[in-house]
């Protein structure tokens, strides 16, 4: 699987509901230890309801300046989740379908990974 | 129909704690640039694969993911000839892309660091073709400047 495949891709709900597109996928590196580094285990997608677009992730960081530039992301990408990859039903070509009852996370970073 | 999320002004929960380091594709690893162990510059990540983890069944695409299935990991760096698919849309087949092993990568952070020598890897063909049957030929060519 190319990721490139994925980022942009709609994602539904289990009803069908459009919830958005993928905007970035999350990795965490805590896999199994090779010489130099763990394995990256996909943690989840992110998925944002306007724009699948992310410029440099002001929207999932702290960070105010240079105003407006932190503000005016950041709203664009309102509504945006994180989605962990046990609530992915579906991978497909051309959607992401979530399991009934997925919980919806924040997006920001928590700050131990890189910001 | 675009529907918005039903959970749009409710605050949401932070993402349960990982122990190893995040890392968001399009934030910390697409477009960053890849240094081979001695801080040469090797290439640019253009895409990334994902496989199963060693030893697990593929993961199922396009049908139900029984729960439990182990996520996918990271399985390579990829590098090619992305230009016009980036103005143009699409990208090249899976086969034109050159693949840098997941396990040749030492760290994650500004660039991409890798634990191996570039000169073996298939990235940085056209620069090793274009200093061994160019620049090589031109006199003085084949003295270090350093």
């Amino acid at each position: 699987m190319i990721l490139g495949d994925l980022l942009g891709t709609p994602v539904h709900d289990d009803d069908g509901v459009r919830l958005g597109r993928v905007a970035d996928a999350r990795f965490v590196v805590d896999g199994a230890p090779h010489r130099l580094m763990a394995d990256a285990r996909l943690l989840g997608l992110v998925v944002s309801p306007h724009s699948w677009s992310s410029f440099m992730g002001y929207e999932r960081n702290s960070l105010t300046q240079p105003w407006p530039l932190p503000q005016l992301l950041r709203w664009r990408h309102r509504g945006s989740f994180f989605v962990m990859w046990e609530d992915i039903a579906v991978l497909g070509d051309r959607s992401v379908r979530l399991r009934r009852g997925y919980t919806a996370y924040s997006p920001a970073l928590d700050g131990s990974g890189q910001e | 129909m675009k529907t918005p999320r039903p959970l749009g002004s409710v605050p949401l929960a932070p993402v349960p704690p990982v122990a190893g380091q995040t890392l968001d594709a399009q934030l910390h690893l697409l477009d960053r640039q890849v240094l081979d162990s001695g801080g040469v510059p090797v290439t640019t990540v253009d895409d990334l694969e994902l496989g199963a983890p060693e030893g697990e069944p593929e993961t199922p695409m396009g049908t139900v993911i029984p729960p439990g299935t182990p996520a996918p990991v990271l399985t390579a760096l990829l590098t090619g000839p992305v230009l016009g698919t980036r103005i143009f849309g699409g990208r090249p087949p899976s086969s034109r892309l050159i693949r840098i092993p997941w396990t040749d990568v030492a760290s994650v952070g500004v660039v991409v660091q890798l634990g191996v020598s570039g000169q073996g890897l298939d990235a940085d063909w056209v620069e090793r073709w274009v200093r061994d049957k160019i620049i090589a030929r031109i006199p003085g060519g084949r003295r270090d400047p350093r």
